[in-house]
């Protein structure tokens, strides 16, 4: 008892180790939650001791989230942050939930929470799902597996993977896993039905967006350019926004790399971004350049080809690829300022990270120069990711290649190829609901 | 030492890392309180569950890497011996072991065509 006491007191002033599942709205205030003292965002329930679950999760998603309560070790406490939502069917199944509303308050309730937990004034929670074996053992066959021989029969009651053709010329197990909706390094929501052959992906079928029934609002970062589709909007603000969306998506992907401090010293910068720091973006730009982060572990790797991009609005994918496609050379406010859109030819994932870095650089240099100018055009935005029409959203049209581009690679090639597209399931659902329904002025 | 002699502390020894990881794995549940249950023991991809097990044969394909390091790191035995009567032999053992080196480096030369060291 002793024992335990001194350990839980020592575990009470580390870090709170925090799973974050993002909901509709959440995922930009979740990564921000990368800067909070005294969190840790861990990439496994299994790390964890606090699941945090952020904003909207609309109810075909109630069934994983459980599972991913579930799935963290005792001692475990859950804090819903729910800013103007519903909180989700968890909530009921708990004894004792934390429900915080406000932005301010949830960095000190998680710390609580994790701080009741390890001194035990919190009893951890128990399981929701029943604690029964999706599949029991059955103990059948020589060697257990319920079956008889080495690969026959149903290991746990589960069938064997099925044999299929392997790049090798080899006829070898291809595992059927489906990975999502809150796997950490996709966007969140999106559910990949994978066939894997070892560690490569053979076949991949996206599931329908969680999120499509969902009217709810946007993420911040997104709300100037849904604005300006039905108003002119101050170019500066569009252009900074923009910048900010590359730095917060350049965070995502140095993380997704492995490179998780300077990730979040890019996350610092996204958040405090204005038009006086291009330089710091330049000296940025150019330290990747130079250390070849990019070139060795993306050079070449997901190279979409220019036909398979043309006519999605795929912003700046697209233009990686070659193609000059652009909303804002069709807006006269930018023909002012004399703007051209950035191409590169490559179209790998080396070159989609080089091109959102330029584009940073360029927009704040929009920005500087734009003064008041507004834009003129409305119904029709080129966004971060690309152009925004009300009912559509370069999310929605991507997701059609997305099978295409990552069946072939190797998992961590596919999730850097995953990575790089910027996919966001929560903006296509909020740019099909119109703007009247969101409660956007 | 003398007490137990030399029999006596390899006894005590091998006792104490009997009962070591017994004591560790005793104190470790005693202070547990809670077991694992079923849904905790399952894989995590996000929150679906598995639908196949993981029993899986795939290719290894780092096999072939790992035969060339073999068969190369094997060729370093020969090293041994002729590192002991090198001084005595002198230039002439040098010469002969660059002939050797010379006919090992060809070999490592053929498997990089052949494309042995890549993974893919």
């Amino acid at each position: 008892v002793v024992l335990s006491s001194v350990i839980g007191r020592l575990a009470a002033g580390a870090d709170a180790r925090v799973f974050a599942v993002a909901g509709s709205g959440a995922s930009e205030a979740v990564r921000d939650l990368r800067l909070a003292d005294g969190l840790r965002l861990v990439d496994t329930p299994r790390a964890a001791d606090v699941l945090l679950v952020a904003g909207g999760i609309p109810p075909a998603l109630a069934e994983p989230l459980a599972r991913v309560h579930d799935a963290l070790a005792h001692p475990r406490a859950t804090v819903f942050w729910m800013p103007g939502v519903p909180p989700p069917d968890l909530v009921a199944a708990l004894s004792a939930p934390t429900i915080v509303t406000d932005d301010d308050g949830i960095v000190p309730a998680v710390r609580r929470a994790h701080r009741e937990l390890m001194t035990g004034e919190r009893v951890s929670e128990p399981p929701v799902l029943p604690d029964e074996d999706a599949v029991p053992w059955r103990g059948v066959g020589p060697y257990g597996q319920g079956g008889s021989g080495m690969t026959g029969g149903t290991p746990y009651g589960r069938p064997m993977a099925e044999l299929g053709a392997d790049r090798d010329g080899l006829r070898l197990d291809v595992l059927p896993l489906s990975v999502g909706p809150f796997f950490p390094r996709f966007p969140s929501g999106l559910v990949l039905d994978l066939k894997m052959a070892g560690d490569v992906v053979v076949e991949a079928v996206a599931r329908d967006n969680p999120f499509a029934e969902e009217a709810r609002r946007p993420t911040p970062g997104l709300q100037p350019f849904l604005r300006a589709l039905s108003q002119p909007v101050a170019i500066a603000e569009l252009e900074v926004a923009r910048a900010r969306h590359h730095l917060r998506w350049l965070a995502d992907a140095l993380l997704a790399h492995q490179l998780g401090s300077l990730g979040v010293r890019v996350l610092r910068l996204a958040t405090t971004l204005t038009p006086d720091d291009a330089e710091a973006v330049e000296r940025l730009a150019r330290t990747l350049t130079f250390t070849q982060v990019l070139r060795w572990s993306t050079g070449g790797v997901g190279r979409l080809s220019p036909d398979l991009l043309a006519g999605l609005g795929a912003g700046p994918v697209a233009r990686a690829s070659g193609l000059a496609e652009d909303a804002r050379m069709d807006d006269a406010s930018y023909g002012a300022l004399g703007f051209e859109p950035i191409a590169l030819v490559e179209g790998d994932t080396a070159t989609r990270w080089r091109l959102r870095l330029a584009e940073a650089i360029q927009s704040l240099d929009l920005a500087r120069r734009a003064g008041d100018l507004r834009t003129e055009q409305v119904g029709r935005v080129e966004g971060p990711r690309g152009t925004l029409e009300p009912g559509s959203s370069p999310t929605e049209r991507l997701m059609a290649i997305v099978p295409r581009s990552i069946e072939g690679l190797e998992w961590g090639d596919a999730v850097a190829v995953l990575t790089s597209l910027d996919l966001s399931l929560d903006e296509a659902a909020a740019a099909r609901v119109p703007a009247a329904a969101r409660g956007v002025a | 030492m003398s007490l137990l002699g030399p029999v006596g502390v390899a006894l005590t020894v091998f006792v104490a890392a009997l009962i070591a990881p017994l004591f560790l794995r005793g104190l470790s549940d005693a202070l547990n309180r809670a077991s694992v249950t079923a849904p905790e023991r399952v894989p995590f991809s996000g929150g679906l569950p598995p639908t196949v097990h993981a029993w899986s044969r795939y290719h290894a394909r780092y096999y072939v890497m790992a035969l060339v390091f073999l068969a190369f790191d094997m060729e370093m035995v020969f090293m041994y011996p002729w590192a002991v009567v090198f001084v005595e032999e002198g230039p002439i053992a040098f010469v002969e072991m660059g002939m050797f080196i010379t006919v090992l480096l060809l070999g490592v030369l053929y498997t990089w065509r052949e494309r042995s060291f890549e993974w893919s």
